[in-house]
């Protein structure tokens, strides 16, 4: 470590459930960036703070149980570990429960950078009278150990000092010991020798290398030394052998001996593992019998909680974004701007910051209650009620509830994705959401049956939609399993955590920083495609927007050939592509191209029900909005995801649409 | 005397325990497993089957409490160490000792009247659907038990003692 040096990265890794997001949180505040790991759909966060003289960059690695990875998360933390190890880690010990976490930290500590850990949640330990001699785990582990609680705060002044010691004095800490079979030991000095003579220039442990190779099936692409990679092989080849077990559950069985022995050693009484609370909160929510309606019934105040107190909050800002449009305009027209540059600010840019804007009561309240879920401890309980019926798609049990929020708004619900454990979970489920009845499409679905049907039939049909929706979820879903989509499936090993009190903290920072978030991602690309569609609307400059001559009706006639044997003529094909912006302005765009004051007396005599019923088929399954896709974009990274969606998305309606219509008129209505 | 199997899944319910002896082929689950210090050695008890079924929660002896689907504990071998009566590990002849009663007050007293105690020895001699009758080796006495009675009678695997 370069020791003039004054700014340092020190990585916080924890395996999962150990708070070490509330203590990213605590210790960086407000000073968080967020962006992706490369090449993965899995979120990076990053911020900064002062120690003393020192300039801090945190880094948060997702939450890895070990550094031989199992999952796509697990992987990107043991190759930042190996390509750019940190100046120092901080790690997390959970005080309720420190076996499991020690596994990881032995293997930390093993790796000779220098490291601190944090025994977290020490007030809920000393609530469930645990105690211990944490000067003991200190001196095993060689490194500094302080106990705190990210939750209040307690003991963060003394972490700082600690880190602050560290990197005043990073002598190399003493390795721990763990003992091995014979002849493991045996592999790993052999290895470790033949790392010393490769004359490698790292800063990690040439036996903490050793060690890694040894449990990784690819270790050509950690280490570029022909001698060496031959050498593990060997190892690795001779040890599968005489072992009966693969290596890295040898590896894993000595670490954990040791974390046993550990904790032993440490804790002062036996431990504690029951919590009574979350024994009894979980006799109730998990029951046999009264589990699922309760989580039925929560999952209806959750989605009333988002959406009904969202959706008028959502009127209030577009009516507030309206009467301040119209101020404006009338302003520039005051000014005697040219028409179409009115247009194109008022119309056009306006209209774009207003659909951007129009998603923040939701996305807020989205996670406001999300995050009271999840940090409540809810989530993962919702997910093992949940999980049989998911896993039939593939998805783990968690999806559900994203799905679900889907039937309100898609886009918070895509963006929530992000609670999903593994890439292939998000992936799957980022792809299906486009496929649920959102409110606005139902404002479209509202208006069309109200025309074209009887008060009788018309909630019926709007039902079938519903169901429509479904089944297009589930087909789609095992379309997507069976052909693979987003990798292999993770194992579902889920831990459940012991409930817990959120804090106000916490969720409100989570809260802001989504939205800064989606802002910041999401934003130009939704404002850009608004763009997009009014140039199609309104060029060229001289003709009426939205009618025939425009680019929009010019693209409609051109595209008859392909809607017309779905029943849907360009009028209705201009709406679709309305439609692109915001579902919610297609009966408005409508009635812009038809250009009349009685559009329900227009459109009635201009399409029959079957054609309505297409056209509404069409608007369920075809892409939702742009601001759907973009969140797609600025959660996945990938091009090839967002495409895929985009064209699945109009195959899939196009399809439906022929299919109903062609049968509707062979059946003979029409 | 005690066996090694893969347990089938209609026995993975609530109340049992298992030992791990082996985490099963080398696929990704047994490496989460062993990452997360489920290795063998370990005392799994299964807490609760969620209400659909398929899925289960279980404890580890470290004070782990996780889910996971009943077919990946199946593809392990593990021990049995305690089971509900009913359960289909049973093995008639077999003794066992009650390890504890799930039931209430009234059920409990109900049991303890007819001698079934925990800590007490017994042989289970016949299994119908309905009624199962036991014997107590202790108090050589012999009690018929209602399904519904034994479904709440946990029992555990008596290891190294004469098989009386």
């Amino acid at each position: 470590m370069n020791q003039t040096a004054k700014f340092y990265t020190i990585a916080l890794a924890a395996i999962p459930n150990s708070g070490k997001t509330t203590l990213f949180n605590r210790l960086t505040g407000a000073s968080q960036a967020t962006g992706n790991w490369p090449g993965v759909s899995i979120e990076q966060k990053s911020g900064n703070f002062a120690l003393g003289e020192y300039n801090i960059t945190l880094i948060d690695l997702p939450g890895a149980y070990s550094l031989s990875p199992v999952t796509e998360e697990e992987r990107i933390v043991r190759n930042y570990f190996l390509q750019s190890p940190p100046d120092i880690i901080l790690n997390i010990l959970d005080a309720r429960n420190l076996y499991r976490g020690l596994g990881l930290t032995l293997q930390m500590a093993l790796s000779g950078l220098p490291m601190a850990v944090a025994v977290n949640m020490i007030d809920e330990a000393r609530r469930q009278g645990i105690s211990f001699d944490l000067k003991v785990l200190s001196q095993h582990l060689g490194v500094p150990v302080i106990e705190l609680s990210a939750r209040t705060g307690e003991g963060i002044p003394d972490l700082k000092q600690d880190l602050y010691e560290v990197i005043k004095h990073p002598e190399k800490t003493r390795s721990p010991h763990i003992s091995c079979p014979p002849l493991l030991e045996k592999a790993f000095i052999e290895i470790t020798e033949a790392i010393n003579q490769s004359g490698i220039d790292t800063r990690l442990d040439h036996t903490f290398l050793a060690m890694r190779l040894l449990e990784e099936d690819e270790q050509e692409q950690l280490i570029n030394n022909d001698k060496v990679a031959t050498l593990v092989q060997q190892w690795y080849r001779r040890l599968k052998q005489s072992l009966k077990t693969s290596v890295p559950v040898a590896c894993a069985n000595c670490r954990f001996n040791a974390a046993r022995g550990l904790a032993m050693e440490v804790l002062h009484d036996q431990p504690v593992f029951e919590d009574q609370l979350t024994k009894q909160l979980d006799c109730i929510l998990l029951h046999r019998f009264f589990g699922l309606p309760i989580f039925f019934l929560l999952m209806f105040l959750l989605f009333q909680g988002v959406y009904g107190l969202g959706a008028p909050l959502q009127e209030l800002f577009s009516t507030g974004f309206e009467i301040a449009g119209n101020w404006l305009a009338g302003l520039a027209l005051s000014l005697s701007w040219p028409i179409w540059l009115q247009s194109f600010l008022f119309d056009g840019l306006w209209q774009g910051i207003s659909v951007v804007t129009s998603f923040f009561p939701i996305i807020a309240l989205f996670f406001l209650f999300m995050s009271l879920i999840e940090d409540s401890g809810y989530m993962a309980r919702a997910a093992f009620l949940m999980d049989r019926l998911m896993h039939w798609l593939g998805l783990d049990g968690k999806a559900f509830i994203t799905i679900l929020l889907g039937y309100g708004c898609n886009v918070p619900a895509i963006m929530g994705t992000r609670i999903l454990t593994s890439s292939y979970s998000r992936i799957l489920t980022m792809l299906l959401i486009p496929f649920t009845l959102c409110t606005a499409r139902l404002q479209i679905f509202v208006f069309l049956t109200a025309l074209f049907f009887s008060p009788l039939i018309a909630p019926w049909i709007i039902l079938s939609l519903y169901v429509c929706s479904f089944g297009a979820v589930i087909i789609i879903g095992l379309i997507l399993k069976l052909f693979r989509i987003g990798g292999s499936p993770e194992p579902f090993i889920m831990e459940i955590p012991p409930y817990r009190l959120p804090t106000l903290h916490s969720i409100g920072l989570r809260t802001w920083y989504e939205l800064k978030d989606f802002f910041f991602r999401a934003a130009t690309l939704i404002v850009a495609g608004v763009l997009i569609v009014w140039l199609l609307i309104h060029m060229p400059a001289d003709v009426p927007p939205g009618s025939a001559a425009t680019w929009a009706g010019q693209l409609g006639h051109m595209l008859e050939p392909v809607f017309y044997p779905l029943g849907i003529d360009w009028q209705e094909t201009v709406a679709l592509i309305f439609g692109f912006i915001a579902k919610e302005i297609v009966v408005g765009g409508l009635a812009v191209i038809y250009g009349g004051s009685d559009l329900a007396g227009q459109m009635s005599s201009h399409i029959t029900p079957l054609q309505s019923i297409s056209f509404m088929l069409f608007c369920l399954l075809y892409t939702p909005c742009i601001a759907t896709i973009a969140t797609i974009w600025s959660e996945s990274r990938s091009i090839k995801i967002t495409l895929l969606s985009l064209v699945s998305g109009l195959g899939i309606a196009w399809i439906t649409s022929f299919v109903f219509y062609q049968s509707g008129l062979l059946f003979g209505f029409h | 005397m005690t066996t090694i199997q893969h347990m089938p899944i209609s026995a993975l319910q609530a109340q049992c325990e298992c030992i791990i002896r082996s985490l099963g082929s080398d696929n990704k689950t047994a490496q989460r497993l062993a990452q997360m210090g489920i290795l063998p050695g370990t005392h799994l008890h299964i807490i609760r089957v969620a209400p659909l079924g398929g899925t289960i929660e279980v404890s580890g002896n470290q004070g782990q409490n996780f889910a996971l689907r009943q077919q990946e504990i199946a593809a392990m071998t593990c021990e049995p160490v305690a089971m509900p009566l009913t359960s289909e590990l049973v093995i008639v002849g077999q003794t066992y000792r009650i390890r504890t009663l799930m039931g209430g007050k009234t059920f409990c007293q109900r049991m303890e009247r007819s001698g079934m105690e925990e800590k007490e020895r017994l042989q289970i001699q016949r299994t119908s659907t309905k009624l199962i009758s036991v014997y107590l080796v202790d108090l050589n006495r012999q009690v018929e038990l209602g399904g519904g009675e034994a479904k709440k009678i946990i029992i555990e695997v008596i290891s190294n003692e004469p098989n009386r």
